[in-house]
């Protein structure tokens, strides 16, 4: 029997594997959980949420894949790749979301809004993929650090486990990514 | 941007921010040294980096569902779609987001279900979708969430259905799992959950029937109103989420799907409720919703799911594999038919199953009923399993603890310790002397609250307060009636001030065995303040302890401790009663004083036969008010000066008149009744009650009815059965708005009555406000089914509505529940006529004519028939007969909606006059 969790990593290997297809079948599976966080967020019983989010959103989505089963090159391999697909969908959703909000006359959501139900200070997903992709130019592990971390959730440890580097490493990369980002995004918009 | 330089700065800057702010300046100063853009570049970074602060340090996933929630959350609120006006977010899901509407062309709110976006570009799912939700739409069932209508606007899909004011099972469940101890105690009284599933039960077996599975029952989509109405959502939506057949590339999709949704933190939901057969990704039938209640009732009963496990894949492993944890291993006691029922629910093979959910509706609803009777007729203890101590001081609890334990586990003998010889009485003469202790207790405590809540009563402004069934700390059945008599002598004795409104007892004894939070039940009930208490009996001890609870402020107003011993009840009652009316001298009238003093019994016996016929009246089956004759006569007979127990009597005839005895039967006794009891207590306000049915039903002399009504209200202001009478008086005299304001009091003081519930939809009825009559009486309805008379009026308002097939069908629940009944038969007949069905009513006037022959049938009724029928001549014959039977249906003449027809006829005219009811 093809189990849930095998069907994922499938459809993951599919994908970095350059399959389109793959993508397509796991887009509807990430936007569903994206739903329910969202409302999770709207729920009455928000306050003092936030900590557990982190650890939650890593479980939410490595659960993902059963990793017993996984066979991959091996687990940084499979870091990585789960950061490329949740990079890929998550802005895809963003820019559905903002294409459709053009489409209709519904006013635009600021970032001040946003961070009111996030009570945290938010990045718009777009800006900061785009500015992600300057910065890969200038600096590619600095942007792959980043696609780790923010895209995929990563722990500081863990990203350095991905990219074969020490924690201190990946902190001082994070540290100026972050300032370079935070300057690229609030610049343009 | 060469990479040196990139790299340049990117050293600089990580130097730079490891020292302290003011040092920076004098660090960049040297080593920038001639390098002015290379400073500027490091000082915007390092502006950057103070400034970013957690910026991306949420992981994506998070900012993204934050920005979508906060653009869900304001997109709509505010704006119009079609004709609705959004007001506010209710909730979001995987189904979309769900918003509180005013329709602005009915004037009405409304809940409007919006499709996600995602699944809008998907064309064959919004077919399906469509599909789905029209066929639910036709769904008509008083537990079904109403859809209203399934449109498409501004490309949005969405349905619009009624809008339920309450909160979901799931949230119930919290909110008692957080306020029961210890956390695993089950979050609600078995017949509490029974009563629930039985309701959701019912709305399958309407669904099922009409080829919906609903395939996602869980506590989240099952709503419970505020007054305990079960409504379920989202019939067959939960399609929606699923693919179509041919588009199941993979067969385990539908167990991914799951897996996806409840990853640990989120709604851990869907998958506890899954079925094997959904689990394993095949074909669902109505069966899958047998299931998936069973585990709601199992949940309800033991307070956790039977299939769990730390990750969803675990759930589904243990729904497929693992063997049903027998109920009563969690929950001991639990009947075992409930196990038998729970174990038929859950057998993993679903053709070991009930194979329909009517089946399991019989078992549930017997189930119900025996419980009922054990615990409503026979008044057994139903033992509670949270045993409070009473909180005198904290030694004396714990003694108490350990003689309850003892209690419980030694039975009743051996808890009645007869201290000495001169307390060695027998069980009978114990009981006699603890009931005049309570008696006694219980008036001092009434007055001392009396006096509280008067002297508060400008101050805080406390004008209605609940009584709650007092906790019988005994456990037993002798006790149980200590602790009922008391919480009854309360709510009898406070009924009496004027300017507080007090819950009357059948709604108060909802609560009963049911300890829930008095705060909530007060908003529950919408009073201003909560009395509980306990009751404990130790040989010849007797603790009572009560307090009283401000409900909009949360908190204790007044607590009062009483230890008593059995042989100083004679001086202790005395001391308080002086004591109290030095008090109350300062706060109350005399009157009040004295009628606060006032005791309906000395005789417990009667006092218990009293109840029992109330009980049973309020049934408004023959059979309920024979039995319910029959106890209030013996009640007189246990205590002749029982001034109530006529009362009682009183509503027997009143309920019976016209619909098994005739009034030339009961109108004279009841005349007889009032007129005894305002022998013994002219200052009663139940008799002039019945003496203002006399005149108007029988005398048919307006006045002196108007006035004797005014007169019971003035002197039981909380006399719920006078509002809506005298409500209903009003209304036959054309008074509209203040006829359905006093039946409306009468809903406030008694609202989980069918009686009060029903006759509030019967004003609007006569007040020909047919919407609002429907909307009540499918209400009332919702309690409970079985009460033919909401059954009667609910198909008369949607026969004046132009609703003959609804019409036809409540008319056939009437005469189904109860077929003595001739009124049932006649609106039958009627509705028949003028759907065209001639023959049946023909036969249903012949058959009335033919019992009329051999007993008791209203002339009125048969009038009717004529009149649907259209035969004046008839009609107006037969409504002569039923002027000189002097029949109290004679006082609709000018409202009831049968009679439109004969309105132009000069004999109707005659009518009037001889009624004395033209303008």
């Amino acid at each position: 029997m093809t189990t849930p969790s095998t069907q994922v990593t499938q459809l993951l290997v599919e994908w970095s594997n350059g399959n389109q297809a793959a993508l397509d079948k796991l887009t509807p599976l990430v936007y569903e959980e994206l739903h329910r966080l969202a409302h999770h967020y709207m729920s009455r019983e928000r306050g003092g949420h936030t900590l557990q989010t982190t650890a939650l959103i890593n479980e939410a989505y490595l659960r993902l894949i059963d990793q017993a089963q996984v066979r991959w090159q091996n687990r940084a391999h499979f870091f990585a790749v789960s950061a490329q697909v949740m990079r890929h969908i998550l802005v895809d959703h963003a820019r559905k979301r903002h294409n459709a909000k053009r489409g209709g006359d519904a006013r635009r959501v600021s970032l001040a809004e946003a961070a009111v139900v996030a009570k945290e200070r938010t990045g718009d997903v777009i800006a900061i993929d785009e500015a992600l992709k300057r910065l890969a130019v200038l600096d590619p592990r600095k942007s792959q650090v980043v696609e780790l971390r923010f895209f995929g959730g990563l722990t500081i440890e863990e990203t350095a486990e991905v990219l074969k580097v020490s924690p201190i490493t990946v902190r001082r990369e994070w540290t100026t990514a972050k300032a370079w980002l935070y300057k690229a995004v609030t610049s343009t918009e | 941007m060469k990479p040196e330089r990139w790299q340049r700065i990117t050293e600089v800057f990580q130097s730079a921010i490891k020292r302290e702010p003011d040092q920076r300046a004098v660090y960049l100063d040297g080593v920038c040294a001639g390098e002015e853009s290379l400073r500027q570049e490091v000082e915007a970074l390092i502006a950057a980096h103070e400034q970013a602060d957690s910026f991306i340090e949420q992981p994506a996933f998070e900012v993204e569902a934050a920005t979508l929630a906060a653009a869900q959350v304001g997109s709509l609120a505010g704006r119009a779609l079609g004709h609705y006006q959004f007001i506010s977010l209710l909730g979001y899901g995987g189904m979309g987001e769900v918003y509180l509407a005013q329709d602005m062309r009915l004037g009405r709110k409304v809940a409007v279900k919006l499709l996600p976006q995602h699944f809008a570009a998907d064309e064959p799912r919004v077919r399906r979708f469509q599909q789905e939700a029209q066929s639910a739409s036709a769904l008509n069932h008083p537990n079904i969430v109403t859809i209203y209508e399934v449109g498409e606007a501004d490309g949005l899909q969405f349905i619009v259905t009624e809008f339920i004011e309450g909160e979901t099972l799931r949230e119930r469940m919290a909110r008692m799992k957080a306020a029961s101890y210890p956390a695993q105690a089950a979050p609600g009284s078995l017949s509490e959950v029974l009563d629930t599933v039985i309701q959701v039960a019912s709305a399958l077996a309407a669904a099922h029937q009409a080829g919906i599975v609903h395939r996602d029952i869980k506590p989240e989509n099952i709503m419970l109103r505020r007054d305990g109405y079960v409504k379920v959502l989202d019939f067959g939506l939960a399609k929606l989420t699923e693919k179509a057949p041919d588009q199941r590339a993979i067969d385990s999709e539908a167990a991914t799907k799951v897996l996806i949704k409840t990853a640990p933190g989120l709604v851990m939901g869907s998958a506890e409720y899954m079925s094997p057969e959904q689990a394993r990704g095949r074909e669902v039938d109505a069966r899958t919703d047998i299931w998936s209640l069973g585990v709601v009732l199992y949940e309800l009963v033991t307070g956790c799911a039977p299939f769990t496990g730390e990750t969803p894949t675990d759930v589904i492993a243990s729904i497929v594999k693992t063997e049903l944890p027998p109920l009563t291993r969690i929950a001991p006691e639990a009947p075992t038919e409930l196990e038998r029922i729970v174990s038929k629910t859950l057998a993993k093979d679903r053709e070991e199953r009930y194979q329909g959910v009517k089946d399991m509706l019989v078992d549930l609803r017997q189930l119900r009923k025996r419980l009922d009777v054990a615990a409503e007729l026979e008044r057994t203890a139903s033992p509670e399993m949270n045993v409070k101590p009473i909180a005198i001081s904290s030694e004396q609890a714990t003694v108490e603890t350990a003689q309850g334990a003892a209690t419980q586990t030694g039975g009743v003998g051996t808890a009645r310790p007869t201290s000495s010889a001169e307390y060695v009485v027998s069980e009978i003469k114990q009981h006699k002397i603890a009931t005049l202790i309570i008696m006694v207790v219980l008036a001092a405590g009434i007055i001392g609250l009396a006096a509280y809540l008067h002297a508060r009563s400008t101050a805080a402004g406390i004008e209605s307060i609940a009584v709650l069934p007092f906790d019988n700390q005994n456990h037993d059945a002798d006790s149980e009636y200590l602790s009922d008599g008391l919480t009854e002598s309360i709510i009898n004795n406070l009924t009496q001030l004027s300017n507080l409104r007090v819950v009357a007892r059948n709604t108060a004894f909802r609560y009963k065995g049911n300890a829930s939070d008095p705060t909530s039940v007060g908003n529950e009930l919408g009073v201003r303040a909560v009395l509980t208490g306990r009751v404990l009996q130790r040989g010849d001890n007797l603790l009572v302890g009560a307090e009283l609870i401000d409900v909009r402020e949360n908190k204790q107003l007044w607590g009062q401790q009483y230890n008593r011993k059995l042989a100083d009840a004679v001086d202790i009652q005395a001391e308080i009663a002086k004591a109290i009316s030095d008090r109350l001298r300062l706060n109350l009238s005399g009157e009040e004083q004295r009628r606060l003093a006032k005791r309906p019994t000395e005789n417990p016996e009667a006092y218990q036969l009293y109840l029992k016929g109330n009980y049973y009246t309020a049934k408004y089956t023959k059979e309920g008010l024979d039995k319910g004759k029959e106890y209030f006569n013996q009640a007189i007979a246990a205590d002749p000066n029982y001034a109530l127990a006529y009362d009682g009597l009183a509503y027997y005839y009143i309920t019976a008149v016209g619909f098994f005895i005739s009034d030339d039967d009961a109108m004279p006794k009841l005349r007889e009744t009032a007129n005894k009891a305002l022998a013994i207590d002219e200052t009663l306000g139940e008799p002039h009650n019945s003496l203002a049915i006399v005149a108007w039903w029988f005398d048919r002399d307006w006045p002196p009815a108007e006035k004797e009504f005014k007169r019971a209200i003035e002197l039981n202001p909380n006399f719920a059965r006078a509002h809506w009478l005298y409500g209903w008086y009003l209304i036959t005299m054309g008074r509209n708005d203040k006829g359905i304001a006093e039946s409306k009091r009468a809903q406030e003081l008694d609202p989980l009555s069918l009686e009060t519930n029903t006759i509030l939809g019967q004003s609007l009825f006569f007040a020909r406000r047919y919407d609002q009559a429907i909307a009540q009486l499918r209400n009332t309805l919702d309690m409970d089914q079985s009460f033919w008379l909401a059954h009667d009026f609910l198909g008369r308002a949607y026969e004046a509505d132009g609703k003959l097939p609804e019409a036809i069908v409540e008319f056939q629940r009437a005469v189904e529940q109860e077929s003595d009944v001739a009124e049932n038969w006649s609106n039958l007949g009627h509705a028949y006529a003028l759907s065209g069905k001639r023959a049946e009513a023909q036969k249903i006037l012949d058959q009335l004519k033919e019992r009329s022959a051999r007993g008791y049938v209203p002339a009125y009724t048969i009038a009717i028939v004529y009149a649907g029928l259209g035969d004046k001549d008839q009609a107006f014959a037969w409504l002569d007969r039923a002027y000189t039977d002097h029949s109290f249906y004679m006082t609709w003449l000018k409202t009831d909606p049968h009679l439109d027809s004969l309105h132009a006829d000069p004999r109707f005219q005659d009518l009037l006059r001889r009624m004395r009811l033209t303008p």
